[in-house]
């Protein structure tokens, strides 16, 4: 019986070529774009997974709250973790970690930049899941400058020789010995370090004694990443009830002080991937991104399978006669839905094979766009690639085939039965409004997040962000010439300015609490800063609208001076009258003041952080210490000699490291490469989902003008021209393509809307001509598509047509 | 073998009823060969389909092997159908996707044969009729003919009780039209009922009875010879 199924589902599938390959394409698109989102979400869904203890382990993170500004960061005080375990027995383990940040590692004549290296505690491949490819996980970190390299670091640096026992030189000339290799850590973890130094090497820099204390004030400067290991059995919930007398005895006695408090969070290790979003948190995954790909994979696999159900049931005449035979033959309603369902499942199953094999020609396109490293094993995979084959080829058989197996024979065989009954003919039309309808969400969702993205791109910040090239200057000798630096920079014609400054727009995190001047005395206010020098505002052309810049001929700006933000006066109650009001920077416990500061000038807002966030109050003051960056403000003229200069100044001065430079505009698109993503993931999958869509139109049309073939030769002998005709069988596909559009329009705007409100502080209000836009394109290709057929129909001879019965 | 009562079978749409047999009663016995004839529109393939279990009758009585079966489910009908009734119909019927010996198996696949027992069956049967050299060919590459022949083995593949033939030459010129007479009344010679529809009265006169029908009742019965056993 079931190689009668498949023997009549391969001859139906091979004698209709063209609609066989209408859904065998249409299939293997869907499948495709399944595979690369399934492989891409299960990878999102498993970071941390790996590691034996996932269940155990919990990272900590902060929430502060300083003078009423809560602000929550991923990272705790240094003691927190040592404290924790000292007070509470549940607590088995605790790890702190730390990106070192961009470190410059030697050896021998190779020296590169690492921007991955982290510090830890020894216990970190006690509570972590890595293994050892040389070394010893007991002893690889607990002695001061000791290193534990993954493996592909210590082939860049060592190649074939063995590393154990060799030393790293760093940037500041600190030796570090190799005592561990472990296996590269897998793609889809949160933190991904290249190498571990340990983390008494930095203790020892310290001071072990003060890096290891439990004082107050040690709890008030965040630090270090932690990780818990929790005793089976516990949770962190027992922990979070018992802080407040932690917090009682270790941290308020400052609080107190300084008006702030202190709360615990915590998170198991497996969501912080997608779920955290703190401060000073490490690149995470987008949940509300993994939502809209699954989506997006629903979506195209059910206009694909629609395409298949819809050509199915439109084909029913053919297939009607067929049944009825089959029927007088005896055969069961059952036997002939299980003859159709294995006609869909066999051409899923050819689309899957195609599939399968684009998706491995394809994978490093992928790759590269996902950024991610991920494969396909089908090994592992081939359940669920078996299973949704399987279910897709059921569901979009299933109407077909209860459909036409409910035909009654006598009618079907007397020929009564005419290509859809009613019923079949309205859900058809239903499948391609809901098709087109899903076509044009798709088309106006990628004008709308693409005219954001450009909208990001080239929105006023309100200061100027071009041709600035941004240099980190890590060695502290190369700071300390910064201004004979920039002196030399300045002869060059094609350099116009330059600021060290400690932030720069697109980089400012530095919060701090500071009392400014109330109705009458001085009340603690959060803020952010930077340490800048005189040249900030100039090189950035930040536009001061009341008061004055810093002026290096005024004599007390160098001690005094500080400029605050619009957004800064408002948050001290300062409106008209900012100018020479106090701040006071730098205080002890005891209340003296380190530096008192006088208001010079108000700065209209500018965006210094993303247009996703507010702009917030922000001041800029001089300090006396050499800042980390140099931001360079050139000409347009031949960038890459000035660019060369620079280099050529830079190894001159004795940077001691590699010269590297980024343009700030690259910097700031950088903070959109969430949204660059989905921007052309939309784009992608807009143009698939379109493409689908007209194969099962174009499969449609010719079903329906092959229907009403007779009907066209008739008409024609009766003096209608192509036209009339053209306009006779389009309406009804305008009609349904309109009914999409209708229903579009308003799911569209509510859904991007709140995507646009979600995502972003400042973005660009949808214009109504998207819709029109998404609408017509919908219109305009779906015309010529079904176009094709109908001409095709109306221009043949009529005589054909009537002969056809 | 077949006794019908007062059988009645009424169509509706939403304005018009139209009565398509009225109160029939008639018998045909075990070994019969019955022509029914009379004009377009007398209700001949509605007594056809109604005889054959492929419809229900709107009231009456059915007996078919008796067994009263005018009330039974399409589900109950198609196992009846499946043992016991074979169809030839005017266009053949055959399915264009499967050959010659696919088409006439189709019977035996859906009685659950062994495909040992359908091969030895089927190429009897094509043996019989004479067309087992074309037991590849698909139905589209044969002649009307020998489609039909195609189409008489596979209504006497599974040995039924009883075939029904709607108008079975109609579409079939007059040398080709007898040849398939001559099958069939070879069967009818061997035991097998037959039921046939008819506007030849050439072909007519292969049939031992003719039951004229007009408007839904019948208006003459007459028997032409007496039964072949």
């Amino acid at each position: 019986m079931i190689t009668n199924y498949f023997k009549t589902a391969y001859r139906n599938i091979a004698r209709n070529k063209f609609y066989t390959f209408l859904n065998v394409l249409g299939l293997s698109i869907g499948f495709t774009v399944f595979i690369f989102i399934f492989l891409f979400v299960k990878d999102e869904l498993t970071y941390d997974t790996y590691h034996k203890n996932k269940d155990r382990i919990y990272r900590i993170a902060s929430d502060f709250n300083i003078a009423n500004k809560p602000e929550q960061f991923a990272i705790v005080p240094v003691p927190m973790g040592p404290a924790l375990k000292l007070e509470y027995p549940e607590v088995e383990k605790f790890c702190r970690m730390s990106p070192v940040g961009d470190a410059l590692i030697k050896y021998n004549n190779k020296e590169f930049y690492e921007p991955d290296i982290y510090v830890a505690d020894s216990t970190v491949f006690d509570i972590f899941t890595h293994k050892f490819i040389l070394g010893d996980a007991k002893q690889s970190l607990n002695r001061p400058n000791t290193i534990v390299l993954t493996q592909k670091f210590a082939t860049k640096y060592f190649g074939q020789e063995n590393p154990m026992g060799k030393s790293l030189k760093t940037g500041d000339g600190t030796s570090l010995m190799v005592s561990g290799v472990i296996e590269d850590l897998p793609e889809n973890s949160h933190m991904k370090f290249s190498a571990l130094i340990s983390l008494v090497t930095r203790a020892n820099a310290i001071g072990v004694e003060q890096f290891n204390s439990l004082s107050p004030n040690m709890f008030w400067n965040i630090g270090l990443y932690t990780f818990l290991l929790m005793e089976e059995g516990h949770t962190m919930d027992g922990i979070h009830e018992k802080f407040p007398q932690f917090y009682k005895k270790y941290m308020a006695s400052i609080g107190d002080q300084i008006n702030a408090s202190f709360n615990l969070l915590s998170m198991p290790l497996t969501e912080i991937h997608l779920n955290s979003n703190l401060s000073s948190e490490l690149p995470t995954g987008n949940k509300s991104f993994v939502l809209i790909l699954i989506a997006v994979a629903v979506f195209i696999l059910a206009i694909a399978a629609i395409n298949y159900m819809n050509m199915a049931t439109a084909r029913s005449i053919k297939r009607a006669r067929e049944v009825g035979i089959r029927k007088v033959m005896g055969a069961l309603r059952g036997q002939l839905i299980r003859q159709f369902l294995s006609e869909s499942v066999l051409l899923a199953f050819i689309s899957m094979l195609i599939a399968v094999f684009v998706v491995y020609i394809l994978m490093n396109d992928f790759n590269a766009l996902a950024a991610k490293d991920l494969s396909l094993n089908l090994g592992s995979e081939l359940g669920v690639v078996f299973l949704i084959t399987i279910f897709i080829g059921l569901v979009s058989g299933s109407y077909p085939a209860f459909y036409l197996s409910n035909f009654i024979p006598v009618k079907v065989l007397k020929g009564t039965v005419s290509g859809g009954s009613k019923n079949s003919g309205l859900l058809r039309k239903v499948l391609v409004v809901f098709q087109f309808f899903m076509a044009i969400v798709m088309i106006i969702g990628t004008l709308i997040v693409s005219g954001q993205l450009q909208f990001l791109k080239s929105k006023d910040l309100g200061y100027n962000k071009e041709d600035i090239v941004i240099l980190q200057m890590q060695d502290t000798g190369f700071r300390n010439k910064h201004e004979i630096f920039r002196k030399e920079l300045l002869t060059n014609p094609n350099i116009i300015d330059a600021t060290n400054t400690m932030g720069y727009p697109g980089n400012i995190s530095a919060i701090q609490v500071v009392r400014v001047e109330g109705e009458n005395k001085m009340v603690d206010d959060a803020c952010l800063l930077a340490h800048v020098d005189f040249n900030f505002l100039k090189v950035f052309d930040i536009k001061i609208i009341e008061g004055r810049g810093f002026d290096r001929s005024m004599g007390t700006d160098k001690m005094e001076a500080v400029v605050i933000n619009e957004a800064a006066v408002k948050k001290f109650n300062w409106e008209g009258k900012a100018i020479g009001k106090k701040i006071h920077y730098g205080f002890d416990l005891q209340g003296n003041v380190r530096r008192p500061l006088k208001v010079i000038g108000v700065m209209q807002d500018f965006h210094f952080k993303s247009l996703k966030n507010n702009v917030e109050a922000v001041m800029f003051f001089i300090s006396q210490q050499p800042r980390f960056y140099m931001a360079i403000k050139i000409n347009g003229n031949n960038q890459k000699e000035t660019l060369n200069f620079i280099e050529k100044k830079w190894n001159e001065f004795g940077a001691n490291r590699p010269f590297s430079s980024e343009f700030l505009t690259q910097q700031l698109d950088d903070m959109y490469t969430a949204e660059s993503k989905v921007g052309t993931i939309f784009r992608i999958v807009t143009i698939l989902t379109i493409f689908i869509a007209l194969l099962g139109l174009l499969g449609l049309s010719s079903f329906i003008t092959e229907q009403r073939t007779k009907e066209i030769g008739i008409r024609k002998i009766l003096g209608a021209g192509i036209p009339t005709i053209l306009q006779l069988l389009a309406k009804e596909f305008i009609i349904l393509i309109g009914l999409a559009f209708m229903i579009a329009i308003p799911v569209s705007w509510w859904q991007f809307d709140k995507w646009l409100n979600n995502s972003f502080v400042y973005f660009k209000e949808i214009d109504w001509v998207v819709f029109f836009i998404g609408g017509l394109i919908a219109l305009v290709v779906g015309l010529l598509t079904i176009s094709y057929h109908i001409i095709k129909a109306a221009s043949s001879n009529p005589v054909d047509a009537i002969k056809y019965e | 073998m077949i006794k019908t009562v007062k059988l009645s079978k009424v169509f509706r749409t939403d304005e018009v009823e139209t009565t398509a047999l009225n109160e029939v009663s008639f018998e045909i016995n075990k070994g019969e060969f019955v022509a029914i004839m009379g004009p377009s529109g007398c209700g001949k393939s509605t007594l056809l389909n109604i005889l054959g279990l492929l419809d229900n009758p709107t009231t009456g009585e059915y007996f078919f092997l008796e067994n009263e079966v005018s009330k039974h489910s399409e589900k109950q009908r198609a196992n009846l159908r499946k043992k016991n009734i074979g169809f030839v119909f005017q266009n053949f019927n055959l399915i264009d996707e499967l050959n010659v010996y696919e088409n006439v198996e189709l019977p035996l696949i859906y009685l659950g044969y062994s495909s040992s027992e359908r091969k030895k069956r089927v190429e009897e049967v094509l043996e019989q009729m004479n067309i087992l050299h074309r037991k590849k060919h698909f139905p589209l590459q044969l002649s009307g003919g020998q489609q039909q022949r195609v189409a008489v083995a596979r209504a006497v593949v599974a040995n039924p009780e009883l075939i029904l033939a709607d108008e079975p030459t109609g579409n079939l010129d007059s040398a080709h039209g007898e040849e398939v007479m001559n099958l069939l009344e070879g069967l009818n010679k061997k035991g097998t009922t037959i039921i046939m529809v008819t506007h030849s009265q050439r072909d007519a006169e292969y049939a031992q009875r003719i039951i004229r029908l007009f408007d839904g009742q019948i208006i003459n019965e007459n028997i032409k010879k007496t039964a072949a056993k």
